[in-house]
């Protein structure tokens, strides 16, 4: 559970997670994850219910293994032969990391935006969105056009490229090239969006945009957001979770957590005392 | 002071650029030298029959023709590829995608060892191992040489290609629900295309000037391709014939098979680069984008 | 480690406590300048424009602060109340203003005072008093006195109000009802800031009913 950091009287509860939400769904709930690296634990113990259509934004000074924990989450550490995760991962009840499940199937539904763009660079705008979709078998130009045109519009980008898809992607500013990656992760059909600081690597008006696009697309999906920006997490989240060297210090609606911080150490990051 | 040696620096700098400059034209003027001497010494045997015909007897006052001789290379060529390229694609990608294990490090360590082998020592291989059993000379044996020359460097260059290829590309693909074979095949190679066509290219040119394992598995012929099974001729080894026969016209054939081959090495690397140039400007991309090798 | 944001905290804190020590000044000169017939007019009327000239230095430097810093967690809430409290002292200095004015206007008074408007001050001063204190040293218990002595003053003032018309001395009945009608006003502001201040510590808006009943009951 989390811990409780030098508690002064005026605000010294024990900040609880998971939080019980009444009457909403939890679309994605972790319990017990623990991350290895070799003998080093990354993550430890962590354990939230992330609620349906909502934006949950993880906070925290670099090292504290948000990244990691974020990872977890569509079995990425599948990829790094030192990382061992321990615990459950589950989306409506299925746990992603069961022996008998097969993990492919089921990462399908957890789709990943990454820090730095990184559109395949051989590929158009239009084969890039298709990609996931495409190399998994489906073929039929006209469900591939519509994918396209559905993902690039909820990515915000359709109007800006309509007329030019088979342009190669990485011609495409930083931005645009973050919003084709979004689409791209659309373009599955994902359940859950994992977005890695998706904002940092671009200019003041690229990040407002993808923040209106996250914000149209928690009507329809769980995200779960990394930011090192403290007003972002403010402007875009409905919770937010708070890291410290592989603990969750806390976890709270979004702007009980800004303003008024159960936890000490909680309060001295979010006003820049460190970090 | 910074500002008071900037004199001294810009002249410097002029200096540096000469030497620079003169290296490279040490560099280049040998290549060009040897271009040009081609090209003299062996314009003048070059002709239609000269290209087509058979040798047939020595000391006739004209060229011997060295058909049989270009149209053996050209085979030597793409039978040792159709073995060599496979195998050192694919060893190549098993080493990149799936190296880390101790027996990739040892694959990897021989097909270094194996660049280094000198030609002439495989040439001694196959002989032993084809010629010997099946008991006559062959187009296969010279295949099977050549393709152990080719096979490492093909091997290295692909995996040097894929590891050119970021991490994040495979990061953004395994992200997206893909097996990993599919994550190779369709999205890494691609990417590394060029690296591996260069390295490809590479091999091609090694083996095509290759005349020491020939010797001893094809033999060299007079006479046009007369089965897989049976000794053939290349340009390598007629140039050699050539070279050591006391007559004008023999010397002449030789340096019109010389230029012959240089020809034909070029072309074909002239060949598929522009294959590519001209496939990605049609495809719209800048070649401000070209990624390793060409 | 210093933020970009603590020397405006600073400043601000500065600010307030000026101004703290100004109400404070201002509205004891008033009462007693009621009470005892002391003219202190000027004084009171010079401390009171300052008190408001500060509290625009104070709206201007908490906006500034939140254009540019984007303040969360304690910095917000301190600042947020930082309005409500500068507020409070402005509406302290007026009032105190309007006290001294009713001498002014009323002349002399010194027979109309008697043991309840007395007290009634005295428990005033208190007031202010432990809610300068109360935020200078950011403590919440003390918003519970005050608390009490607001509801003191509450009850005071709808038991007087009425008996006042009864009242034969038309001039006393007058000037007391203003005291007590400024007074009063004084306490609502007085306990705002003190909730101001809850909402600091405590990130709650007003202190529970169940802090104040427990504490009442206790004494």
């Amino acid at each position: 559970m989390a811990t409780v950091i030098t508690p002064k009287p005026a605000s010294s509860t024990i900040v609880g997670s998971p939080i019980n939400i009444p009457q909403k769904k939890y679309k994605m709930v972790t319990e017990n994850v623990n991350v290895y690296y070799g003998n080093f634990l990354a993550v430890k113990n962590i354990s939230i219910k992330f609620p349906e259509k909502s934006v949950t934004a993880l906070i925290g000074p670099s090292g504290c293994g948000k990244t990691t924990f974020l990872r977890c989450l569509n079995r990425m550490h599948d990829m790094t032969k030192s990382a061992r995760v321990e615990g459950k991962v589950m989306i409506d009840d299925i746990d992603l990391y069961d022996k008998s499940i097969d993990p492919i199937y089921h990462r399908r539904k957890v789709g990943m935006v990454f820090q730095k763009p990184n559109p395949f660079p051989t590929m158009s705008i239009y084969d890039n969105v298709v990609a996931g979709v495409r190399l998994n078998g489906v073929r039929d130009k006209k469900i591939l056009d519509e994918i396209v045109e559905d993902s690039l519009k909820m990515a915000y980008l359709w109007n800006e490229v309509k007329d030019d898809l088979k342009k190669p992607a990485i011609e495409l500013s930083g931005g645009q090239q973050q919003r084709v990656c979004i689409a791209r992760a659309l373009a599955i059909q994902p359940e859950v969006l994992l977005m890695d600081e998706p904002a940092s690597a671009l200019d003041p008006i690229a990040t407002q945009k993808i923040e209106e696009t996250i914000t149209e697309l928690k009507n329809d999906y769980c995200i779960i957001i990394i930011t090192h920006n403290m007003q972002q997490a403010v402007r875009v989240s409905d919770y937010t979770g708070f890291m410290y060297l592989g603990d969750l210090i806390e976890f709270r609606e979004t702007r009980k957590l800004f303003t008024d911080p159960k936890n000490e150490l909680t309060a001295k990051y979010v006003q820049g005392h460190f970090g | 002071m910074f500002r008071s040696n900037v004199k001294n620096r810009l002249l410097v700098d002029k200096i540096m650029m000469g030497v620079v400059f003169a290296c490279v034209i040490t560099a280049i003027t040998p290549l060009l030298w040897i271009l040009g001497t081609l090209f003299y010494g062996g314009a003048e045997a070059l002709s239609w029959e000269f290209l087509t015909q058979e040798p047939g007897a020595v000391g006739g006052g004209i060229p011997p023709a060295i058909g049989p001789a270009i149209q053996g290379t050209l085979i030597i060529i793409g039978l040792s590829s159709i073995l060599g390229i496979p195998i050192g694609v694919m060893s190549g990608i098993y080493l990149a995608e799936f190296g880390g294990s101790w027996f990739s490090k040892q694959i990897r360590f021989f097909t270094d060892v194996f660049m280094e082998f000198p030609s002439i020592v495989l040439g001694v291989v196959a002989f032993l191992a084809i010629v010997l059993v099946l008991g006559h000379f062959s187009v296969w044996a010279g295949a099977f040489a050549l393709s152990l020359i080719m096979f490492p460097i093909i091997a290295r260059a692909t995996e040097e290609a894929l590891k050119m290829v970021p991490w994040s590309i495979r990061e953004a693909g395994t992200a997206l629900g893909l097996r990993k074979w599919i994550v190779t095949l369709r999205i890494v190679i691609p990417a590394a295309k060029n690296g591996i066509i260069t390295g490809i290219l590479l091999s091609v040119s090694r083996v095509g000037g290759e005349t020491a394992p020939l010797i001893m598995t094809i033999l060299g012929s007079s006479q046009f391709f007369g089965g897989l099974d049976s000794p053939m001729d290349a340009l390598p080894l007629r140039i050699w014939r050539f070279s050591l026969q006391p007559y004008d016209e023999a010397r002449l054939a030789g340096w019109g098979a010389a230029l012959v081959l240089v020809i034909t090495i070029l072309a074909i690397h002239i060949g598929v680069r522009y294959w590519f140039i001209h496939r990605r400007k049609s495809m719209g991309m800048s070649p401000r984008f070209s990624k390793v090798g060409v | 480690m210093t933020r970009l944001i603590d020397p405006s905290l600073d400043k601000l804190s500065r600010l307030m406590s000026q101004m703290g020590d100004m109400a404070m000044e201002c509205v004891s000169l008033a009462v007693d300048s009621y009470l005892e017939g002391k003219g202190t007019g000027g004084r009171v009327r010079e401390l009171s424009t300052e008190i408001t000239t500060k509290y625009f230095e104070v709206e201007d430097l908490t906006f500034d602060m939140l254009l540019k810093y984007q303040p969360v967690a304690d910095d917000f809430r301190l600042i947020r109340s930082s309005t409500e409290i500068s507020y409070a002292f402005s509406r302290f200095g007026r009032y105190a203003y309007d006290i001294t004015q009713v001498r002014h206007l009323f002349g002399d008074i010194s027979e109309c005072k008697n043991d309840s408007l007395f007290e009634a001050a005295k428990k005033v001063k208190h007031m202010i008093r432990d809610a300068v204190l109360s935020f200078a040293e950011l403590d919440v218990r003390k918003a519970v006195k005050i608390q009490e002595d607001e509801a003191f003053i509450d009850r005071m003032y709808k038991e007087r109000l009425p008996k006042l018309i009864e009242s034969k001395n038309t001039k006393c009945a007058l000037a007391e009802a203003l005291l007590l009608r400024y007074l009063e006003r004084i306490g609502d502001h007085a306990v705002f800031m003190s909730d101001a201040i809850n909402y600091i510590v405590t990130g709650k808006h007003r202190p529970t009913q169940e802090q104040i009943s427990s504490h009442i009951s206790k004494n």
